[in-house]
């Protein structure tokens, strides 16, 4: 997508759509994240200290119905999240990884930064993974996350 | 344990190196973070300005004709518009003079270098550098340091700057000074900074928004994977940092690529003409395009005149081909309108106050 395409895109009511591999899919806009149980993560971009407040990955996970929890065994186990952004870069996590049951590796969804809404080359949603080292998984410009069960 | 007279020694200079961090205000943003600043040269307002005149002294130079401000002009970011530097005798240097602003952030110094990392030690090569010549200070030093003996507004200077010491007018203390100055050339008023980090929407063009958009995609021309972060550059360190002061753990090799951007022959093949490592060859610093408006031409030899060239050779891909390329240069395409909204974005990193600041102009003007 152009670059003109992507800064109208984050203009109109952006949303991030939930799909796959889920009981219920979901379009969730910033409203809707504001009704979620919200979290906090504090980063840091070279020194510059940053609170990042929005909804836990997993929490998004269980709302739309995808296994976590119990249910995440067997097959189950041989599924993926793939987290698109709205230039097609994109990532993939387990879906066990996601789940506090399994690891304390919690990622975030977050929709403001320092209490304001993310905007610019961050777009209006994206992830923040804050244990890994590198960045590249802490995805911006969020648009879609998509459950895969490998193993039907 | 150490005897009390150590104890109180050790007191005292800990007290007197307290007073000298807190003479200087770094004016800095709020958020942003200071810079490391090496225990056996804490910064003082003394120090600093003593610094700003040396910085912009021509006798010390070996002909008295240039001063470190010769090739690095507040007016072009503390650069020179040159494609490369020239030196007081007239010799050209191989690579094109690198900006100061915000140097105290570097990891690495120069151009290619993966072990400098101290500004007093920098200082020395352009003093007393004879391959190529800069200052062609070397043989001269005496004379330099009994001119500056003999200036009574430098024994002031030095003796506030430098206090206690009986003889402060040493090349050390030069150099301490003059990395003092350059380490307080810190710049994060652009337009950009007030639209990012200062809640002011409106404080750059909605080019220069869809400029940034290009700028941060690793799908479109992805330039922040080398020029990252607040600083648009490689790894920074920063006081209270992780792993000494930087961002995390840094590789004394990181942050130096080979962009295909010319072919490379001595005395300009990069990181390898200090390790002669065949990986090396062509392996030049991502410099911080902080004000890179200012800094044309381009690159390390400054064979890239425009903005625009810089973006036509990284959306080729780079403009040789070269079996050490880095792997991050993939190619872009770019329509005319994209190259428009790169450059407007990278004219937002302009900070027009760090132009005239006058903590940092010529003070012999």
């Amino acid at each position: 997508m152009a670059a003109a395409g992507l800064l109208l895109a984050q203009d109109n009511a952006p949303t991030v759509e939930v799909t796959g591999a889920v009981k219920q899919a979901l379009t969730l806009s910033a409203d809707d994240l504001a009704k979620m149980p919200r979290a906090k993560v504090h980063a840091s971009n070279n020194g510059i200290e940053i609170v990042y407040e929005g909804v836990w990955l997993h929490d998004v996970l269980v709302k739309a119905g995808a296994a976590q929890g119990s249910e995440l065994r067997g097959k189950a186990l041989a599924s993926y999240v793939l987290a698109s952004a709205q230039d097609g870069y994109q990532v993939v996590f387990s879906l066990a990884e996601l789940d506090p049951a399994f690891v304390e590796n919690q990622i975030l969804l977050a929709d403001t930064a320092d209490g304001r809404p993310l905007f610019g080359e961050q777009g209006r949603f994206r992830l923040v993974a804050s244990k890994d080292k590198p960045g590249a998984r802490s995805l911006r410009m969020l648009t879609k996350l998509e459950v895969v069960q490998v193993r039907k | 344990m150490r005897s009390g007279w150590l104890q109180r020694v050790g007191a005292g200079l800990a007290m007197a190196a307290g007073l000298l961090a807190a003479d200087f205000d770094w004016t800095l943003p709020k958020g942003f973070p200071r810079p490391v600043v090496p225990a056996e040269n804490p910064m003082s307002a003394a120090r600093v300005e003593l610094g700003r005149y040396l910085f912009y002294e021509k006798r010390i130079s070996g002909n008295g004709t240039q001063s470190c401000g010769s090739c690095h002009r507040q007016e072009f970011a503390f650069t020179d518009g040159r494609a490369r530097a020239e030196g007081s005798t007239g010799q050209l240097h191989p690579r094109s003079s690198m900006s100061l602003v915000n140097v105290a952030y570097a990891v690495r110094l120069t151009w290619a270098n993966a072990t400098l990392d101290s500004l007093e030690e920098q200082a020395l090569i352009p003093m007393l550098g004879e391959a190529p010549v800069e200052l062609g200070l070397k043989g001269h030093e005496a004379e330099f340091l009994g001119a500056l003996r003999g200036d009574a507004r430098y024994r002031r200077m030095f003796a506030a700057a430098f206090a206690g010491e009986s003889d402060a007018v040493t090349l050390a203390n030069v150099c301490q000074a003059i990395a003092a100055f350059e380490r307080s050339i810190v710049s994060m008023r652009s337009p950009y900074d007030r639209y990012r980090w200062g809640g002011d929407a409106g404080a750059i063009s909605d080019a220069a928004k869809r400029g940034e958009l290009l700028f941060f995609s690793s799908e479109h021309a992805g330039c922040f994977r080398c020029h990252g972060g607040w600083n648009f550059s490689g790894a920074v360190r920063f006081a209270g940092g992780n792993a000494g002061g930087t961002a995390g753990e840094v590789d004394p090799r990181g942050g130096f690529f080979n962009t295909g951007v010319a072919q490379y022959a001595a005395p300009n093949r990069g990181l390898y003409e200090q390790t002669q490592r065949a990986e090396d060859m062509g392996k030049f610093r991502a410099p911080s395009l902080r004000n890179v408006a200012l800094t044309a031409p381009y690159m390390h030899d400054g064979s890239l005149a425009t903005l625009g060239d810089v973006i036509d050779h990284y959306a080729a891909g780079g403009r040789f081909a070269d079996p050490n390329k880095s792997r991050i240069l993939h190619g872009f395409t770019v329509t005319a309108e994209e190259k428009r909204d790169l450059i407007e974005f990278l004219k937002s990193l302009t900070d027009e106050e760090m132009v005239h600041d006058a903590r940092w102009t010529d003070p012999w003007k």
